[in-house]
């Protein structure tokens, strides 16, 4: 791996998803309906994850993902490798769009690596760019399973972190740097109780990893949940920003906002293409404020990319890297 | 005390129902072999609810993609935006963007009710209204409105589905789930009351108001008591400690109590803490409606098929344990 500079003002990055490239929608397809296996299709999804890493690497992105080019979805790829899950049936997300939500039926159990092949994978095209390993959080994933088994959300959140915990060390000893635990659904209900239960899954998964400790948060009322999770043993909070027109700016100040910050100014709801001065302006909106110094921004989209069409998201992260690199500049 | 049971709302799309909107989506079905397709699936739903003796039912509102969708497709002034979380789901809603005062073009009900009112006898059919205060408060308000003229003039718009369908005596319900959150605030609840009132004049005795995803606090329950609407619904299971905590006898209204987990995939049962929940609510009144905690459309169909079974099987269950009568369709 040659050695890439990250920049130490506002470096870019993503959370996670990009668009679902070809081989791998091929792939997906093949392997849903059982006509291959993942061995076998494993050729189309490495292809899958070039093109993507080659994308964010053109973009000029400087910490970057695998694209999650071999995931069905965020929940349903751990579901399926996690030893007490079953699949489900199709659950609606919006429109007519459904994802499989699975089913855990008995103990959870963690049987292998799950993403560290799709990271090594990554980091082989990344030109020496860090790569970061990224989770779905045990509060999500529980959540966002129907739970047959444990019948006590507290418990199979704990059950689950314990099992997960055994893939971040897979990724670390396989050489991440950065481990990011993406837990949307940590918003959907900001209250103290559900903070402490997240926190707890935080700390089994994060005690002693040597690593940038992320996690992911978005879409939903987050300032209400902020000054509960202000303590979490992590390095930086990613936060969807633009989607919610900024509002959560303002909180970080009032509660003493002082971790690494990844800062959402893509809106990756939208087609519509952010401009570099547009983005500036965002980034210049959280300068103002006096809230962190440039090293502690991580400039990212607000979320995964992977409901955009490609060229909309590659323009995006072209936009947002050259925004950045005005910044560095500026502030 | 006589126990009936209702389904809240909506339920979700069979690979039928899924397969004709995705056709209908790509162009490749005619118009009306797509509106056969889907009259299989509300002739299904209707038919199940009828089997579990409900004497009154929804259609199923299948091709909804979220309970605000078909009224914006039938407004003037009003379009849909990206993407936003549907309170604490995995489940995205279009935002509404309201640009101007809004107006009918063609109301939503009338036809339904029609076309479907004859599938449903002898059972009535009930149709489910989105709650003013809950369709303005999770739009964009462009319209040079504020909040509460909005709410009004939605609720105008809404009152004239009421009356375009009072020949065929449906129920009428209201959703106010944004009473549920817990920063809702009183004046939202005072605002949602008058709105009701003034939405279901005439058709008071058939009318419910609900509220879902979680309990009211206290004070918003209060509040809501002064709908004139006959029925008051309230999700008691999403958080029994909650529910315990709020409950209130319901004065002059029938309470039609969440005890079927409508987001859930588990058996339910029925403990003493929610029987006793039961018998709060209900205070000296002698009529009691077991209702689904939420609408159904985000478990899997056949999953909604079988906890509307259990629903039919509830009302038994809960007749005999308060020593009621069970009031069924078939009997």
């Amino acid at each position: 791996m040659t050695g890439y500079e990250v920049p130490r003002k506002f470096p870019t990055t993503v959370v996670g998803s990009y668009p679902k490239l070809e081989p791998a929608k091929i792939a997906l397809k093949r392997l849903r309906k059982g006509e291959a296996s993942e061995e076998e299709l494993r050729p189309f999804f490495e292809q899958a994850i070039r093109i993507a890493v080659e994308d964010q690497v053109k973009a000029g992105v400087d910490i970057i993902s695998d694209g999650e080019q071999t995931r069905e979805d965020m929940v349903v790829f751990f579901a399926e490798r996690v030893e007490g899950y079953m699949p489900g049936e199709w659950v609606k997300i919006f429109d007519n769009v459904y994802f499989r939500k699975p089913i855990i039926y008995s103990q959870v159990k963690w049987v292998r690596p799950l993403t560290v092949e799709d990271w090594k994978t990554a980091t082989r095209f990344s030109m020496g760019r860090p790569v970061k390993g990224i989770l779905t959080g045990p509060y999500t994933m529980i959540e966002w399973s129907f739970d047959l088994h444990y019948r006590d959300r507290y418990e199979a959140i704990i059950a689950l972190a314990k099992e997960i915990r055994k893939e971040i060390e897979a990724l670390v000893n396989a050489g991440a740097k950065y481990i990011q635990v993406d837990e949307p659904a940590l918003s959907t209900r900001p209250w103290r109780e559900e903070a402490e239960i997240a926190g707890e899954a935080l700390k089994i998964l994060f005690k002693g990893i040597e690593a940038k400790k992320i996690v992911h948060i978005c879409f939903g009322r987050v300032e209400e949940i902020l000054p509960y999770i202000l303590d979490y043993p992590v390095d930086q909070f990613d936060l969807e920003f633009k989607n919610s027109d900024f509002r959560l700016l303002p909180y970080l100040k009032e509660y003493g906002y002082d971790k690494e910050l990844g800062y959402g100014v893509i809106d990756v709801h939208t087609t519509q293409i952010e401009t570099v001065e547009e983005i500036l302006e965002s980034i210049d909106r959280l300068m103002k404020l006096d809230i962190l110094p440039p090293e502690k921004v991580y400039i990212d989209p607000d979320c995964g990319l992977k409901r955009l069409p490609r060229d909309i998201a590659l323009a995006k992260l072209k936009n947002m890297v050259e925004a950045a690199k005005i910044a560095r500049e500026r502030w | 005390m006589k126990v009936w049971g209702m389904v809240l709302g909506g339920y979700p799309r069979g690979r039928l129902a899924r397969y004709s909107l995705r056709d209908r989506e790509r162009g490749t079905i005619r118009s009306s072999q797509f509106s056969v397709e889907m009259l299989k699936t509300h002739a299904e739903v209707i038919g199940v609810q009828k089997a579990a003796g409900l004497p009154v039912v929804v259609d199923g509102m299948i091709g909804w993609h979220d309970i605000f969708r078909p009224f914006i497709r039938n407004w003037r002034n009003v379009s849909v935006d990206g993407l936003l979380r549907y309170f604490d789901n995995n489940f995205f809603y279009r935002i509404p963007v309201f640009t101007g005062e809004p107006d009918i073009i063609e109301p939503v009900w009338p036809g339904r009710v029609a076309e479907f009112s004859l599938l449903a006898d002898p059972a009535r059919l009930k149709i489910v209204l989105p709650g003013p205060v809950t369709m303005a408060l999770m739009s964009k308000n462009k319209a040079g409105l504020s909040t509460e003229e909005l709410a009004e003039r939605i609720a105008y718009l809404l009152r004239r589905e009421v009356e375009l369908t009072l020949e065929y005596n449906v129920y009428v319900q209201i959703d106010e789930p944004i009473l549920s959150m817990r920063n809702a605030e009183e004046h939202w609840a005072g605002l949602a009351v008058e709105l009701a009132n003034n939405i279901i004049s005439g058709v008071e005795d058939r009318s419910i108001i609900a509220v879902y995803f979680d309990f009211p606090s206290k004070k918003i329950l209060e509040t809501l008591l002064g709908v004139r609407a006959k029925y008051v619904s309230l999700d008691i299971v999403d958080s029994p400690r909650r529910a315990e905590e709020n409950a209130l006898p319901l004065d002059d209204h029938v309470p039609v109590v969440g005890v079927v987990d409508g987001r859930r995939i588990h058996e339910d049962r029925i403990s003493d803490t929610i029987l006793s929940i039961i018998k709060k609510l209900s205070g000296s009144g002698d009529e009691i409606v077991l209702t689904t905690t939420t609408w159904m459309d985000l478990i899997p169909f056949r999953y909604a098929l079988k906890k509307t079974n259990i629903l039919g099987r509830m009302v038994d269950f809960i007749a005999e344990r308060l020593g009621g009568e069970a009031v069924k369709l078939w009997r």
